[in-house]
């Protein structure tokens, strides 16, 4: 199980220190427990594409059967993008990372993609309903948290 | 393995071998019972050995683990489309999911969908999202699962030090029977422990050794793996420059000395972002300008940052010696009235304007004090700048001049600038002296400011002040020296009278000692009878006055005795007065009683 994980993490990265896809790039993947990714934006206004946003992942012994902890990461040239579905503290609220959506077919390039393009088909410049409370009351990890995908659309 | 799986099934299906007991049919002839006997022995035998084979199998897979073929390295290359998607490798036991067709591990959709769905082999395809499950007949065909396991892959002992590549359908059979690095139970039977295969003809390995290396304590069946695998002071290649290094230094190696490692150009604090593997560093750096100016530009900002220190302390000490010489120059102008005062508001605006400029104008008012000679440099500045306008200097002046009069400190020591007696410091050629002469001196500068207008500056007059005080001194201690030379004179001058007289008196008394002598000596010679008569009466006549015989002699010696006191006096008069007298006065006066005691 573990051999299986650690491989399969091998060989994204050997793939990912290859080629990615524009506004996608590697920071560091120190070991196969956490990387960090940049991605921008390309054609959205709302997100200039000089602006680059920090991911962290963060995966599990049984990645990928498990989905691993996407989150934004703030920094001192990173902000959190905005977003309805971004809380504040760099969680995401999409269905891709959840339980319920994610696939073991996907990877961090993908999950990646589906980032970069949530944002990009983005119009609100605003942050999810009650997320000042979320943010002052969640001590639960992202993956725990059963969001309610009010809106589809996004 | 699935073959021996099904043989081993079907060798056990049969009925026991206790069926000895069973009825024999009977009747028949004892060579068909001969082969009836030899075929159950044959058949015993057989079991024993499936049974034997069976248990030493279930061993095995106890001490080895059954192979993970996902974990495998595969040597070689493979067609993309045999991938799974879950575990990206080639996949293992492929199954096809109803419905859409898609192809997963069996493992890997096992894996998926117990995770999510706990009810069976069913979920949704990861790849398509439909509900899907596996069917009676999931496995793809026998010729998919040929290619499959075709493919060559490296002993997952590898890293162990088994060095085969086998067909991947082979692994578990190369691990189970043939692999040396894989472990199999210890040939002493009351050992228990196991011990790799290749080591097997060995004997029993499991006694304590200890590395040679790092002095590590364990089994000497497990110190191979710990030379290859475990032990810090094992040799490991680098996997960026494959050079052996010390596992223990790889770290090291990798930060300083790798070739293979991407090290930023010396120059890049200076915006080179050239990044070279450290063997190519050098010829970047040969031609990198950064990298040159490098060295240079940190060697002068060192410089800058030191003269900066430099600079910030003498910019302290200028401030230090303005505020005192502003300091200064108000209790100077505080003492002066009318035209100085004019001065001191002049001042005021000094410390507003920059410090160089401020330095510049002090300089240049001392040196044009210097040459107009005259006390009003301030207004005929004043009027140097502004050469059309003396009725405005003239208006200010008159403006400020009651108030002056009025309060002079107050006016010229504004509330910015500390006040004239508080300590501040000084400029070294002003010593603090001279404040206090010039306070005991500011009562005449008040009273008669006429007195000081022949000096140009302030400090001019005070100098002067200094210099004529200075004469003054002199010229007390000149006639303070004259005047102890006098004296002294006349002192040397009274002694030596003095002296001339004692010596004369002394003189005297030696005469009248002699006549004295004389008259003794002839009136003891006129009564020999009665001579010591005689002399008990000149002792008589000396203390009652009286005697007819002596009275001559007793007056000689009455003027002997006064005259000796008189001596006395005088030589007491002379040793006070000069040191010259003193030497002779005690022989003379040793003199004089002496001769008085052979007188008496
Ligand atoms: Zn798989
Ligand atoms: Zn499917
Ligand atoms: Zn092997
Ligand atoms: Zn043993
Ligand atoms: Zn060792
Ligand atoms: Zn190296
Ligand atoms: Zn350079």
């Amino acid at each position: 199980m573990a051999g299986m994980s650690s491989k399969r993490l091998q060989k994204e990265l050997v793939k990912i220190q290859g080629t990615l896809p524009p506004g996608i790039s590697l920071v560091s993947a120190p070991d196969l427990k956490e990387w960090q990714m940049d991605i921008s934006v390309l054609d959205n206004p709302l997100y200039p594409p000089a602006d680059k946003y920090r991911l962290r992942f963060t995966f599990s012994p049984s990645y990928p059967i498990e989905a691993p902890e996407v989150v934004f990461l703030a920094a001192p040239d990173r902000n959190i993008p905005m977003h309805p579905h971004i809380y504040s503290n760099g969680i995401i609220c999409l269905d891709l990372l959840d339980s319920q959506g994610w696939s073991p077919v996907h990877n961090v390039e993908s999950v990646c993609i589906s980032i970069q393009s949530m944002l990009a088909s983005n119009t609100k410049a605003e942050r999810p309903p009650g997320d000042k409370e979320f943010v002052r009351s969640n001590r639960q990890r992202p993956r725990d948290i059963n969001f309610l995908y009010h809106d589809p659309t996004v | 393995m699935s073959d021996s799986n099904s043989t081993g099934h079907s060798s056990l299906s049969p009925p026991p071998p206790g069926s000895r007991r069973s009825p024999s049919p009977g009747g028949t002839s004892v060579s068909t019972q001969i082969a009836l006997r030899n075929m159950r022995r044959l058949e015993a035998r057989r079991n024993m050995e499936e049974n034997h084979y069976l248990t030493q199998k279930a061993r095995n897979c106890n001490l080895n683990p059954p192979v993970d073929l996902r974990a495998l390295d595969y040597v070689s290359k493979y067609d993309d489309n045999l991938v799974c998607p879950i575990c990206r490798c080639p996949l293992v036991d492929p199954v096809l999911l109803m419905d859409c067709d898609h192809c997963f591990c069996r493992e890997c959709i096992r894996q998926t969908w117990t995770t999510y769905s706990p009810l069976g082999p069913k979920g949704d395809c990861p790849t398509c999202r439909m509900p899907a499950k596996l069917g009676p007949r999931a496995s793809t065909s026998k010729i998919l699962v040929n290619i499959l396991d075709d493919l060559v892959v490296k002993c997952p002992k590898s890293e162990n030090g088994c060095k085969s590549e086998i067909k991947r359908g082979e692994v578990q059979d190369h691990i189970t029977i043939y692999c040396g690095y894989a472990m199999v139970e210890c040939k002493d039977s009351g050992c228990g422990q196991s011990v790799r295969r290749k080591d097997y003809d060995l004997g029993c390995l499991h006694y304590n050794v200890s590395c040679e290396s790092c002095q590590q304590n364990m089994p000497k069946a497990e110190l191979e793996t710990h030379w290859q695998l475990q032990c810090p002071d094992r040799q490991v290649k680098c996997d960026l420059c494959s050079s052996l290094i010390y596992y223990r230094d790889r770290e090291e190696h990798r930060k300083e000395a790798c070739p293979a490692v991407n090290v930023p150009c010396p120059g890049a604090p200076l915006g080179c972002t050239n990044k070279s593997r450290r063997a190519h560093l050098d010829i970047h750096v040969k031609g990198c300008v950064l990298a040159k100016l490098g060295p240079v530009l940190d060697a002068q900002k060192q410089r800058m940052d030191e003269q900066e220190s430099a600079h910030k302390l003498i910019n302290r000490k200028l401030e230090i010696l303005e505020t005192g010489f502003t300091a200064m120059q108000d209790i100077l102008s505080a003492n002066r009235s009318g035209p100085p005062d004019n001065g001191s508001t002049e001042t005021l605006i000094v410390p507003s304007r920059s410090r160089a400029e401020s330095t510049a104008t002090d300089s240049t008012r001392i040196a044009s004090a210097d040459d107009y000679d005259f006390p009003v440099p301030p207004s005929n500045r004043g009027s140097a700048i502004e050469p059309e306008s003396p009725p405005t200097t003239n208006t200010t002046r008159s403006s400020t001049t009651p108030r002056t009069t009025a309060t002079p400190r107050s006016l010229t020591s504004p509330p910015l600038r500390p006040a004239p007696q508080a300590p501040f410091p000084r400029p070294t050629d002003l010593p603090p002296p001279t404040t206090t002469d010039f306070d005991l001196a500011s009562p005449f500068s008040t009273t008669a400011p006429g007195a000081d207008g022949p000096y140009s500056s302030p400090l001019h007059h005070l100098l002067s002040m200094h210099e004529s005080l200075r004469d003054e001194m002199a010229r007390v201690s000149a006639a303070l020296t004259e005047l102890d030379g006098r004296h002294s004179m006349q002192i040397l001058n009274e002694n030596l009278r003095t002296r001339d007289e004692i010596a004369y008196l002394g003189g005297q008394v030696a005469g009248m000692g002699r006549q004295v002598h004389w008259l003794t000596s002839a009136q003891l010679q006129r009564q020999t009878p009665g001579g010591s008569a005689a002399a008990r009466e000149v002792g008589t006549g000396a203390s009652a006055g009286g005697g007819g015989a002596g009275g001559s002699v007793e007056g000689a010696v009455n003027a002997m005795s006064t005259a000796a006191t008189a001596l006395r006096g005088a030589a007491r008069v002379v040793n006070v007065g000069g040191g010259q007298g003193s030497p002779t006065s005690p022989g003379m006066r040793r003199g004089v009683s002496e001769e008085g005691r052979t007188k008496l």
